[in-house]
């Protein structure tokens, strides 16, 4: 007798479940439900999320958002999974709009909406459309350096490659580590490839990401094997701790802040890891090219992207829209997160916000005039780099620390994209 | 004609074992479900370049195989995961003999250490991932120890060089295991008749004698289960790694388990890293039969 009732609690419970599990339902009273996949960061914490949603919603009635938070930072390979379970959310933050958009996943903005709130309309384009509203820019990566380890060195920041080479030499000298690397992550052992490849090979073709779809470039070319062989210059040097592969990203920046090491070439996000009481300790460069022109490795994006599928795309893009324009949201980003903000005819007061002084200098590289070159693996337009490369590029980051063979990593990277764009 | 036998003609079954085969028909109906089915698919796919951020998907026949042959990633993957296997299996279970004859007692003091010995196996590899992290990263536990105690003069990159961080998930995977080895090898300690102990002692064995004359033979069963299951948990390792060094540095710690994860969700190539599944599988198999044949066989030696 007490097996039936038990059965039918659990198909109950069950059909429950399932109902609870379908998104985007609409329910009674004309109000739909968004799922909203999220990240967190030591910056862009739980509160941050759930207040900025709370603002947004009083922008856009009716719209009921249930937050899913990604298990870490990397949202694009939980949003796949999602995908793959059936479970695509409605609203999606700082994914890589590429990786979705061939699947026709997504739902591009209204263009005229587009022009007519941000500096960098077609910032984040892909083929023409906008996936994420431009709200906000990242300088990735730009060296960080302590004042005071400088200064001990009797150095000045450098504006040139001999000049940088110099500057590490006389830090070494000094009985200082020179550069701080967190290369257990992949992503943070990629940053001075980044900067190199950014700098020099981008900085005199802009276009070479375009040029390498379209195969009139390699990897391999002796430009881009001349750029890699200076990372290696810096390894072998022994301008890196000796086991900076086995420093977490995490704690590269506490090494850094720390006073372990003079430099910290790092996304502008880290202004957001800057201890307060000592950042007048802290300057910033951009990273140095040969001849000492300014190159600025740049990448536009913030926002959310919307599902194509979503059974409510009016209400989405409305929430999105909102959250977008939010100046009480790019505060958060700004402090928090070292964001530059993009937003139309708006300046740093209009946000109320309090900066250091080392936010002020990196801000100044996206307003001034300078070469900006889109920051490889990790511009999110038409220059992101075919899907899954990505991982390859911060394998190869990580394994030219221990290898001197950069043209077999540079032929492994070309085979991976030919792969991918197969 | 008896009541039993007249109702088995009836209902085929007994009454009260009716709620056993429901029983039975969920544990089947979940085992379709979430294996045979899964795996089903899974070979379905292995002949399709699937890729779920693309509209459609074609049947390749073998392409996926044929590619997976000459993948020098894969290859890579298999030769880590089969040294992390063999090495983990030959450390874990040996520490679980060791342990095991070391804490062979009933007294309260010994099975509070049973209870610690064992307790790595029931924490879950991503906590345990996160524990070994603190303590062999640059500025970790293990570091600062050991050049307090003057062992070295600057801290070693435990998870930074591909042979140090080889060494370093085998001993957390091993340290894991050990709970598991030292389990099985107690229950079969315990199975050897106290008898042979007195005939051995009678006999005027030395410590060593009886291990490699009474015990060792003697827990031949439990070696078979013990090194099989070491074995397959290996193979497919992917949360401990994932979390320690997340396959790096540039790939050299990639388990096949965690190079099939990548090359689904990073590289979207869901047909490609289903063929791969089925390599692992095939392997897992072939490598499983094998071993617990040859052990089989030295136990009936014995």
């Amino acid at each position: 007798m007490i097996r039936k009732p038990l059965l039918a609690a659990c198909l109950i419970g069950a059909l429950a479940l399932t109902t609870a599990c379908s998104s985007s339902d609409s329910s009674g009273g004309g109000e739909s439900t968004l799922t909203y996949l999220t990240f967190e960061t030591p910056s862009l914490t739980s509160t941050f999320w759930n207040d900025s949603i709370a603002s947004a919603q009083q922008q856009a009635p009716g719209v009921k958002i249930n937050r899913i938070t990604s298990p870490n930072t990397d949202r694009d390979a939980y949003a796949k999974q999602l995908q793959a379970s059936g479970q695509f959310p409605d609203l999606l933050q700082s994914i890589t709009p590429a990786n979705f958009v061939g699947a026709g996943l997504l739902q591009p903005y209204d263009q005229t909406w587009v022009n007519a709130n941000f500096l960098l309309p077609e910032g984040n384009a892909l083929k023409g459309k906008v996936y994420i509203p431009p709200t906000n820019s990242q300088v990735i990566p730009q060296v960080f350096y302590n004042k005071e380890l400088f200064t001990r060195a009797g150095v000045q920041p450098p504006k040139t490659w001999a000049e940088f080479l110099a500057v590490c030499d006389k830090l070494k000298a000094a009985g200082v580590n020179p550069i701080e690397l967190g290369g257990a992550d992949p992503f943070a052992a990629g940053m001075p490839l980044v900067g190199i490849i950014s700098a020099d090979v981008l900085g005199k073709n802009p276009n070479w990401l375009q040029d390498r779809y379209a195969g009139k470039v390699k990897f391999t070319d002796d430009n881009v094997v001349t750029a890699v062989d200076k990372y290696r210059t810096l390894v072998g040097n022994g301008y890196f701790d000796k086991g900076a592969l086995g420093v977490k990203y995490a704690d590269s920046i506490t090494r850094f802040t720390g006073g372990k090491s003079a430099m910290y070439p790092m996304g502008s996000w880290f202004l957001g890891s800057v201890p307060k009481e000592t950042a007048d300790n802290f300057g910033v460069f951009p990273w140095p090219t040969d001849d000492g022109s300014l190159v600025i490795p740049f990448t536009v994006g913030g926002s959310m992207a919307i599902s194509a599928k979503s059974r409510d795309i009016p209400g989405a893009t409305k929430f999105a829209q909102a959250w977008s324009l939010d100046p009480k949201n790019l505060k958060a980003l700004i402090e928090g997160d070292g964001a530059f903000p993009m937003l139309k005819d708006k300046t740093l007061d209009d946000y109320g916000v309090t900066v250091t002084q080392v936010f002020k200098d990196s801000y100044r590289y996206v307003t001034d005039e300078n070469t900006k070159v889109s920051s490889i693996s990790w511009a999110t337009n038409d220059d992101a780099l075919p899907p899954g490369v990505n991982n390859d590029f911060y394998a190869a980051s990580q394994a030219l620390f221990t290898s001197s063979d950069v043209k077999g990593e540079l032929t492994k990277l070309d085979k991976a994209w030919d792969t991918a764009t197969k | 004609m008896t009541r039993t036998s007249r109702a088995r003609r009836r209902g085929g079954v007994r009454r009260e074992n009716r709620g056993l085969f429901a029983i039975a028909a969920v544990a089947f109906g979940l085992y379709v479900c979430f294996l045979v089915l899964p795996l089903l698919l899974s070979l379905r796919s292995s002949f399709t370049n699937e890729n779920p951020l693309r509209a459609t998907s074609s049947f390749v026949g073998l392409d996926n195989y044929r590619e997976a042959v000459g993948d020098t990633q894969l290859r890579a993957s298999l030769v880590f995961t089969l040294i992390l296997a063999v090495g983990v299996t030959v450390a874990a279970n040996a520490v679980g003999v060791l342990f095991a004859m070391m804490l062979n007692r009933t007294t309260l003091s010994y099975r509070v250490m049973r209870t610690v010995a064992f307790l790595p196996q029931v924490l879950s590899g991503v906590i345990v991932g996160f524990v070994w992290q603190t303590i062999l990263t640059q500025d970790g536990l293990l570091n600062h120890v050991l050049q307090r105690l003057g062992l070295i003069d600057e801290p070693f990159a435990w998870l930074g060089s591909p042979n140090a961080a080889l060494f370093s998930i085998g001993v957390v995977v091993a340290w894991i295991l050990t709970g598991f080895t030292t389990v099985v090898y107690l229950a079969a300690l315990q199975n050897i008749p106290l008898e042979l102990h007195d005939m051995a002692a009678l006999d005027g064995v030395n410590r060593r004698q009886r291990f490699t004359r009474v015990i060792w033979p003697m827990i031949a069963p439990g070696t078979t289960i013990s090194v099989t299951i070491s074995l397959i948990t290996v193979l497919k390792l992917y949360d401990v790694i994932a979390v320690l060094t997340g396959g790096g540095p540039a790939n050299s710690t990639q388990s096949t388990a965690l190079y099939i994860v990548q090359l689904a969700f990073t590289s979207d190539r869901f047909g490609y890293a289903s063929s791969v599944a089925m390599v692992l599988l095939l392997l897992s198999a072939v490598i499983a039969l094998s071993v617990t044949n040859v052990l089989r066989r030295r136990e009936v030696n014995l």
